[in-house]
């Protein structure tokens, strides 16, 4: 792996990324934006299938996802720039690996509601209760999501990233 | 009067503290706020702008005292950690930017709760709920780059 960051931190992109002095301070702008449209937008669909909102059906709750799913992206792509542009911070910085871990239960957790959860209760009128497996969903989903916040925000505090 | 806040023990505490609770968490806290209280506006903005129809606008407003909660967290942390460097940050341009912005941001939020508790049953969401809905984004976007360049210029 150390050869890998080593190759990565040559790269003419990687040097761009560092020497120049807004790119960085932009990326780290559009990642904040990024993280209050996922935080926003999930964690308001997580507390509709918890239990609250439910003058909202589930279906509607899920119509703004793709915001959610914008924001997302824009994080990732933000996010590669800094992997990139500072490859040694990252490898064997414990909160960043954390990070990656919530990340992938996020993902999976998401991956459980739309394959095995998700059609009982998107099928859910207004007021309508929904099952447990879907409160669990959302329970695990809001947890991981600040998870993924709280590494990140702790990057250079539990590691020694900036 | 900065630098008698910068001396007083709680700043004294979270700025030279070396314990993850300190500093660290207090600004983890203060950015688990900004999630909230900006995800959960543009929540609103978004429906307001069209997306999401099948949503009931007026189901929403419970959705403002979440935003209350989390804006008096970011209140509270916003001003230890300002306390903790309050010589340089009260000399930067860029604080009261911040600070006007959410001025205006926290008066555009108001005005749309009034409106949502009235339950209004809109077919099509007037144009002036529209405006303010992006002027909400633009205000919160704002604020967030205008802290994030507190810690560059």
């Amino acid at each position: 792996m150390d050869a890998f960051v080593e190759w990565l931190r040559a790269t003419p992109l990687s040097q761009a990324i560092v020497f120049s002095i807004w790119i960085w301070p932009a990326c780290e702008t559009i990642h904040f934006i990024g993280l209050t449209l996922v935080i926003g937008i999930v964690g308001f669909f997580d507390l509709r299938l918890i239990g609250f909102f439910k003058r909202i059906s589930v279906a509607a709750a899920r119509d703004l996802m793709p915001i959610a799913i914008a924001g997302f992206l824009l994080n990732l792509a933000t996010g590669l720039v800094f992997l990139i542009g500072h490859p040694e911070q990252y490898a064997h910085n414990a909160a960043w690996w954390w990070k990656v871990g919530f990340l992938g239960l996020a993902g999976l957790n998401a991956a459980i509601f739309e394959v095995a959860i998700g059609p009982q209760a998107i099928g859910l009128a207004e007021g309508g209760e929904t099952p447990i497996g879907a409160k669990v969903v959302g329970a695990v989903s809001l947890v991981s999501w600040f998870g993924v916040l709280y590494c990140g925000r702790m990057l250079p505090y539990l590691g020694s990233a900036f | 009067m900065m630098a008698w806040l910068e001396g007083t023990a709680l700043a004294t505490w979270t700025r030279e503290s070396p314990s993850i609770w300190a500093y660290p968490a207090i600004l983890t806290l203060h950015t688990v706020g900004l999630g909230i209280v900006v995800g959960a506006n543009a929540v609103v903005d978004f429906r307001l702008l069209g997306f999401a129809p099948r949503i009931r606008i007026p189901a929403l407003s419970p959705l403002f005292r979440i935003i209350l909660w989390a804006f008096v967290l970011n209140a509270v942390t916003g001003f230890v950690l300002f306390m903790s460097d309050a010589t340089t940050k009260s000399a930067q341009l860029v604080f009261y930017v911040k600070l006007t912005l959410i001025a205006l941001a926290l008066w555009n939020a108001l005005v749309v709760r009034r409106a949502l508790r009235r339950g209004p049953e809109w077919e099509l969401v007037p144009s002036r709920y529209k405006r303010l809905a992006v002027l909400s984004l633009v205000l919160w976007a704002g604020a967030i780059t205008a802290g994030r360049l507190m810690a560059y210029l």
